[in-house]
């Protein structure tokens, strides 16, 4: 062991004067107080007990502690500095240099000559292996205020120094992405000022870190963003209710450039910090809102067309849309649709207000379609009239699909056509050809009766000739009775004549040949009803089909059968006409009857007949019409009866009557029947007045 | 009998007129002559001699009204009753304004064929 430098030596023996080591060799086994103790052992007791004391706590500490003297060498060290820095009893009264881990500390002598001289602390950063240190140079004193030595501990900071070095990786690595990261992102404090921003955020504003300091967002851009939305979601978030509804934001750049932003944002919460921050994001959206509103304008450009398309198309069909909920009576008109009817576009429509364009003698059809349609939600083929306020006349056709919506409401899409100008054309043409038919029917009626008249009156005029001539030969004096005989024997002959020019009239207006097949008269009555329907409308007749299922099929005539069914409805349609105070309501029924027959009833609720009339019915030329003929029954029963059936009339227990067939159905054994029938038909035919009239 | 009266032709196609009216016009002094068509009393060689055509309007062949235009066209007109089945007063009233004394329709009566027959003869 190396002798203290004399210059301290007064010093450092005054320093551990008084200490007396109890021991010669603390427990621990460290010889790095030797000096200590044998110092100490020429102590008293309580001097060495103390040391004792102060060794054992000195060696328990976890920190490695070295004492220098001012002489720069190793005075005393504990347990820890042993193992740690590998100083040993040689180290003592040596300079701290020597040992091999203490020589790193580069500026150490020249720090603890700073410590003594000043008499305060200084401290450096040491490294030794992979462990980093701060080894603080603490002033030693020896009870009086002189400065004597330093202490030397060595403070482990090598897990502190590396949550550091993490904590500057970490914000380096988070400022690298956020510089990184395209859209601008701003942080705010709970006041909504301007913390930082990215390198984005500064980019796009065009403004630096420094000018925007302390600033709120509301005072960016202009006060774009000063918006109470943003104002009130961004405080909102800052008391910690509410999610952020991203926010689109109009906002002129300083290169006066529009742009879009959208703004996001989140709050962050940051441990140990109580105040609550907030992330904003701002998108620049511009591109994509143009691209929208290019896309837009196109598709309300291609909407405006084709809504013009469609207007102009209704325009010119004079056909307008709608659609109607049956269940709300919710109903959309088309622009055609108000004009047509002539009602203001900013009139809501409803049923009610329809009815009261509705001709009041078509108001049944209408109610009739409205009760079809709730119930039924079958499609909808309807014609009725208008009558205008300057009581013009329009006609209508329509024509509504029904649908159901997933949620089984029914709807009705239809289209309502102005038919006016065709029906008006087509009743001038009707006008047209019946008043032609009729001219034609006269013409030919006169033709007929003229040839009649010829054929009869060739030999009537030889009947009042010989008449004459007879009178005139009896008249005569001497009477002469031969020629008197002869002339009345030449009457008899014309008169027998004349009678057979009637027989061959009435052959030739008896029924024509029939042809026998099996005739599903359901399947007739449609197909007549179709024909029919335009005019039923017209007539304001409501029509009820009841056709009877599987109902067996009739023989007959079809065309024939098909004229008598019109026949029946034309007449009960007729009987309506002047109806006015009920519905004009018509019931055609088909049903099984008794004996293997079918039956077809055609029921109106109109004049109706006295019942003793109800076998004149069925004369020719007995009519109820003023311009009737009166042929129509007669014709009707007369198909009938060829058919081996039976067509009868009666009254109605309320108003109108009823009119009903019955016919033997279809067995296969008609035909036969028949035949003999049309033999003796084509017999009659070949008489004088067929071939002229042919 | 009396056939001493003027000669009267019926043309006709009408059997029942040329068995009938022959009679009564001989009943009523006339002498008759019944011929089925027109050609038939062109070619009878009567045409001259015959002071009263009874003549039917239509025929077979040549009509009435054509056989009379043919006589008018020979230079032998004769004062002609046109006889008809056709109820025609427009037919009638056309062929009296081209000459014909008459045109009585079928059938008629004695009194007024006598009637017409006076007024023939008395434009001879």
């Amino acid at each position: 062991m190396q002798p203290m430098r004399a210059s301290c030596n007064s010093i450092s023996t005054n320093s551990f004067e008084g200490i007396t080591p109890m021991i010669t060799q603390p427990a621990t086994g460290n010889d790095g107080w030797t000096g200590y103790s044998q110092l100490a052992s020429s102590g008293n007791k309580a001097a060495n007990t103390a040391t004792a004391d102060l060794i054992n706590i000195l060696d328990a500490l976890d920190v490695p502690i070295v004492v220098v003297r001012c002489d720069f060498v190793v005075a005393g060290f504990n347990k820890m500095a042993a193992d740690m820095l590998g100083l040993s009893s040689s180290d003592l009264g040596r300079a701290p240099g020597t040992n091999a881990v203490l020589a790193g500390l580069s500026r150490l002598e020249e720090q603890c000559n700073q410590v003594i001289a000043t008499g305060s602390e200084a401290s450096a950063n040491f490294r030794h292996e992979n462990k980093w240190f701060v080894v603080r140079v603490a002033p030693y004193s020896s009870g009086g205020r002189q400065v004597t030595g330093t202490v030397l501990t060595f403070s482990n900071v090598t897990a502190f120094r590396a949550s550091i070095d993490q904590a500057i990786y970490e914000r380096e690595y988070a400022k690298g992405i956020l510089n990184t990261v395209s859209h601008p992102l701003l942080v705010l404090s709970a006041d909504q000022r301007i913390l930082s921003g990215n390198r984005s955020f500064y980019a796009m504003f065009q403004v630096s870190r420094d000018e925007t300091q302390g600033l709120t967002i509301y005072e960016l851009g202009n006060g774009s963003f000063e918006l109470s939305t943003l104002r009130i979601q961004l405080k909102e978030m800052v008391e910690g209710s509410g999610t952020f509804r991203p926010l689109e934001v109009d906002y002129a750049s300083r290169g006066n450039a529009q742009k879009t932003l959208l703004i996001d944002a989140r709050p962050l919460s940051l441990p140990g910090h109580s105040e609550r921050r907030l992330l904003v994001t701002f998108q620049d959206i511009t591109a994509r809102k143009q691209a929208e509103a290019v896309e837009r304008n196109r598709a309300q450009e291609k909407l405006r067309h084709t809504e013009a398309f469609l207007a102009e198309a209704q325009h010119l069909s004079r056909t307008g849309s709608f659609s109607w909920r049956a269940e709300t009576d919710e109903i959309t008109w088309s622009e055609q649709l108000y004009r047509i009817f002539e009602f203001d576009h900013d009139v809501p429509i409803t049923l009610e207000l329809i009815g009261t364009r509705i001709h009041p003698e078509d108001r049944p059809l209408l109610e009739d379609m409205i009760d079809r349609a709730r119930v039924a939600g079958a499609d909808l083929e309807y014609e009725y009239r208008l009558l205008m306020p300057d009581q013009s006349l329009k006609y209508l056709h329509l024509i509504a699909h029904g649908i159901q919506d997933k949620d089984g409401r029914l709807e009705y899409i239809g289209a309502v056509q102005d038919v006016t100008q065709r029906r008006l054309s087509e009743e001038a043409l009707t006008k047209a050809r019946s008043e032609l038919a009729h001219v034609s029917r006269v013409a030919s009626l006169a033709a007929l009766t003229a040839s009649i008249a010829h054929e009869v009156n060739q030999p009537l005029a030889g009947i009042i000739t010989n008449a004459s001539t007879c009178l005139r030969m009896l008249a005569a004096d001497p009477p002469n009775i031969d020629g008197a005989r002869e002339t009345a024997r030449r009457t008899i002959r014309d008169g027998n004549r004349a009678s057979e020019v009637i027989t061959r009239l009435r052959a030739l207006f008896s029924k024509k040949a029939v042809t026998i097949e099996p005739v599903d008269l359901n399947e007739a009555a449609r197909e007549v009803i179709a024909m029919s329907l335009g005019d039923l409308q017209r007539n304001g007749v409501v029509l009820r089909v009841e056709l009877a299922d599987e109902l067996p099929r009739v023989g007959g005539d079809r065309v024939q059968l098909q004229q008598v069914i019109m026949n029946l409805l034309r007449n009960a349609s007729d009987a309506m006409r002047n109806v006015d105070d009920r519905r004009r309501q018509m019931t055609l029924r088909t049903a099984s009857d008794e004996d293997h027959h079918v039956r077809l009833t055609v029921k109106d609720t109109g004049v109706g007949f006295g019942s003793q009339e109800t076998e004149r019915l069925f004369d020719a030329f007995y009519t109820t019409k003023s311009d009737g003929m009166g042929i129509g029954l007669s014709v009707s029963r007369s198909i009938i009866e060829n058919h081996n059936g039976r067509l009868w009339a009666k009254a109605n227990d309320g108003a109108g009557a009823a009119f009903c067939f019955s016919i033997p159905e279809y067995s296969g054994e008609e035909a036969a029947a028949r035949i003999s029938g049309q033999a003796r038909l084509s017999l009659t035919r070949s008489g004088r007045i067929a071939e002229e009239l042919s | 009998m009396k056939a001493t009266g003027p000669l009267v032709s019926v043309v006709d196609d009408d059997e029942s007129v040329r068995e009938s009216l022959p009679d009564l016009l001989r009943e009523l002094g006339f002498t008759p002559q019944a011929f089925s068509s027109a050609e038939e009393f062109l070619d009878s060689g009567n045409v001259g001699g015959t002071q009263c055509l009874i003549l039917d309007v239509a025929m077979p062949g040549m009509t009435g009204p054509e056989l009379q235009r043919e006589l008018t066209l020979r230079g032998h007109p004769i004062p002609t009753i046109f006889i008809t089945a056709h109820k025609d007063d427009f037919v009638r009233a056309r062929l009296i304004d081209q000459g014909a004394v008459e045109c009585l329709f079928k059938p008629f009566n004695d009194a007024a064929l006598h009637e017409a027959l006076t007024l023939a003869l008395r434009k001879t």
